[in-house]
């Protein structure tokens, strides 16, 4: 080995760490988004009712599992996704520990109630009306799901429409262990 | 003739001063507002330049028209006026939207690796750089003694006889 030197060495971890860098990034998957808000507390949503324009605030449903959805009527995924929604509603509409409410992302309220009635709907909807709920919890567009804990701690975040796996992933490992997991009395 | 100039010089008066005098109690903006005004449209120009538009390519919530980055320059705006320094604003969004959202990354974590690994390469590349130049310039005694003696070796018999007939 001879003129290897300290130098020498510290060159190839340097070239190695650059490969794994590389390699990394080739394999990675360039859409994915950095979780920066799971795990940490839920920003308080307050926003008008879509329908009655009662005033709604998130912190009022503490000690429930709550599911956000934010979605808008000129979403095409969210078409896809909505009678996944109007599914995973109808499983836990008789648990009074879960609640779930739609959000009408950059929208328009006619536009969104004519939505609602062409594809169904059975549950809440408010309107975020300047973006600020929407910029709150870091959506980038529609659709994002956030499912909060009882303990208002915000526990997954799914970005693109609930179909298929996901939906199953979402019911299975998501919000059924939530509602399993003991509540603030508790 | 005497009346027209004193109708005239009056008209005159109204429309060089009347709008002041007029109007002055009808708009209650002092100019230290304003001033406030600028100053907030430089400080959310100065914000919102540094902030990224989440869903556009490479633009700034200053620059783009996107829906959300309108909403955003609203959101600082209103923070601003609320008394946030630029600094607290920015923390708001990378806790929103991570790292992304801000133009220049952080001073933190694996972002120092961005901002220290070129001059950490700088100076790794000009200590190696400066080694081999060191070895390039540096005599070499083997190499020495052997050009020199290649150089006291006489031509050969067919080099002096092209030498000489080029030469003739």
């Amino acid at each position: 080995m001879k003129g290897f030197s300290i130098w020498h060495a510290f060159l190839l971890i340097g070239l190695l760490g650059l490969v794994m860098l590389f390699y990394q990034g080739l394999w990675g998957d360039p859409t994915a988004l950095p979780p920066v808000i799971i795990e940490e507390a839920a920003a308080e949503v307050v926003a008008p009712d879509l329908y009655s324009g009662d005033e709604f605030r998130l912190s009022e449903h503490l000690g429930k599992v709550v599911v956000l959805n934010f979605w808008a009527s000129w979403c095409l995924e969210c078409k896809l996704e909505h009678k996944f929604l109007l599914a995973i509603q109808k499983r836990y509409e008789n648990r009074p520990d879960f609640v779930m409410y739609g959000v009408n992302y950059q929208d328009k309220p006619h536009l969104a109630k004519a939505y609602l009635e062409e594809y169904g709907n059975n549950f809440a909807h408010v309107v975020d009306m300047k973006g600020k709920i929407s910029i709150d919890y870091g959506v980038y567009g529609v659709p994002e799901t956030f499912v909060i804990d009882k303990k208002g701690i915000i526990r997954h975040k799914q970005i693109g429409p609930i179909l298929g796996d996901v939906y199953s992933n979402l019911l299975e490992n998501v919000i059924d262990p939530l509602l399993n997991e003991p509540g603030l009395t508790s | 003739m005497k009346k027209s100039a004193v109708f005239f010089f009056a008209t005159f008066l109204f429309l060089s001063f009347g709008e002041t005098f007029l109007f002055a109690q009808s708009d209650p903006v002092p100019p230290a507002l304003v001033m406030d005004d600028d100053e907030l449209q430089t400080q959310l120009k100065a914000v919102s330049k540094t902030l990224r538009c989440a869903v556009c390519q490479s633009e700034s919530v200053w620059e783009s028209n996107a829906t959300l980055a309108i909403q955003m320059r609203d959101i600082v705006r209103e923070r601003l006026l609320a008394g946030e320094t630029p600094d607290e604003i920015r923390a708001y969004f990378v806790s929103r939207y991570g790292d992304y959202i801000v133009f220049k990354p952080r001073f933190r974590g694996l972002n120092l690796l961005l901002w220290g690994g070129p001059f950490i390469l700088l100076v790794f590349g000009g200590v190696i750089l400066l080694r081999n130049l060191r070895n390039w310039t540096r005599p070499q005694p083997e190499t020495t003694q052997a050009s020199q003696q290649a150089l006291l070796e006489p031509i050969d018999e067919k080099q002096r006889r092209r030498l000489e007939q080029e030469l003739r």
